[in-house]
């Protein structure tokens, strides 16, 4: 597994990448989920009782700058289908959707746009901020494990550089 | 007695019994909105009382949904601290003006704690929506729940009950769903802290700190 990781972060630009994505992945989240304040004054703020939820999005955030640059090198290495990214992609959004839609401004678009609609929509992925949170973890962990044994198998069969 | 005579005496009495009527509606039913109370760029008319000294130099406007969890932490995390250090003290006061957006129950939560204002109990019943909140739409403010507040705050249910399932607030809810957006307010809560030289804006369930920042700033 270390081996696996070694392979692909030894080459610069996949660190570049995994750091962006952490970076801009856990700074959104964090501002979307009001942990983080731009205007007036940049302010961070953690109320008691929400550690949980930011504990959940600095995982996420890890998982996905973890997971993704992983299936990227598959692609460009190893000239893999893309549809093979899906389960990365898959937990990163929804991950990233729960609990973004709640009363901020995300939320109040997406109810004046959509109605009812929306509003039912905003208030399940409310309602199960964390289990959704934990899903997605759940998935991209899957999807760790699956990419680090596909990538074993296919330098195998490819000689990966 | 003709029939002349028995027109008139009905005629007089169906205008003496629907004078009687409208005066034996409860006073407590009458409420005096101030129509051209303003803060800032905002029309508080149709909103909550004052809580605090009117004649405060700084006004506090809060537009918030019952069923918002932002609003819930707001309430809870710095709330408090604000009205110990500014709204006790007369150096500020604050208004609370509905953006009921987020489920089903919220514009009814809204029009019942006017309902409750009705009775002269509306910041009492504000805070009791805030601190028992739960799920969106999850039940917690169906109207059966809402009129439960009402009896745990000893209101006259008849009057309450009449005021929230005729909806007579609907429409003062509306109103100050309208103030938000014509104020560019995109989300709960939200925040304008008006001095005596201009307005500030604050979006979102921000600390403390932040608050007596800019208020202090305006004193």
């Amino acid at each position: 597994m270390v081996q696996t990781i070694k392979l692909v972060y030894s080459n610069f630009k996949y660190v570049v990448l995994a750091s962006t994505i952490f970076v801009s992945m856990m700074i959104g989240l964090l501002i979307l989920s009001e942990y983080i304040f731009l205007e007036p004054y940049v302010v961070a703020h953690l109320p008691s009782g929400s550690e949980l939820g930011f504990v959940l999005i600095v995982v996420l955030s890890a998982l996905s700058a973890l997971v993704l640059p992983m299936n990227i090198f598959r692609i460009n290495i190893l000239k893999i289908s893309k549809q093979k990214m899906g389960g990365g992609v898959f937990g990163s959004i929804i991950g990233t959707v729960a609990g973004a839609c709640s009363c901020g401004p995300v939320g109040f678009a997406v109810i004046s746009t959509f109605g009812s609609v929306g509003a039912t929509a905003t208030a399940f992925l409310t309602n199960y901020e964390i289990p959704i949170r934990i899903i997605a973890i759940a998935i991209l962990t899957v999807t760790y494990f699956t990419t680090v044994k596909s990538l074993k198998v296919e330098c195998n069969l490819n000689s990966c550089p | 007695m003709n029939k002349k005579g028995v027109i008139i005496s009905v005629i007089v009495v169906v205008i003496v019994a629907g004078i009687a009527a409208s005066y034996s509606s409860s006073p407590s039913e009458t409420v005096n909105l101030d129509m051209g109370r303003t803060h800032g760029t905002i029309s508080t008319a149709m909103g909550s009382p004052i809580l605090g000294d009117p004649s405060a130099a700084i006004t506090i406007v809060e537009f918030g949904d019952y069923q918002c969890e932002q609003c819930y932490a707001w309430f809870h995390e710095t709330k408090p601290a604000i009205v110990q250090d500014y709204i006790d003290t007369g150096k500020a006061n604050l208004v609370f003006v509905d953006l009921a957006f987020l489920g089903r129950d919220s514009p009814k939560a809204a029009q019942a704690s006017y309902c409750a204002e009705d009775q002269g109990m509306y910041w009492e019943y504000h805070d009791i929506l805030y601190n028992l909140q739960e799920s969106i739409d999850n039940g917690w403010a169906n109207s059966e729940r809402l009129k439960a507040f009402a009896f745990s705050l000893d209101l006259d249910m008849e009057l309450f009950e009449s005021c929230l399932d005729s909806e007579k607030y609907s429409k003062r809810v509306q109103y100050n769903i309208q103030q938000a957006r014509k104020n560019g307010v995109n989300g709960t809560p939200g925040f304008f802290i008006v001095g005596p030289d201009g307005q500030q804006q604050i979006s979102g369930a921000q600390p403390f700190s932040v608050f007596k920042q800019i208020m202090d700033s305006m004193t």
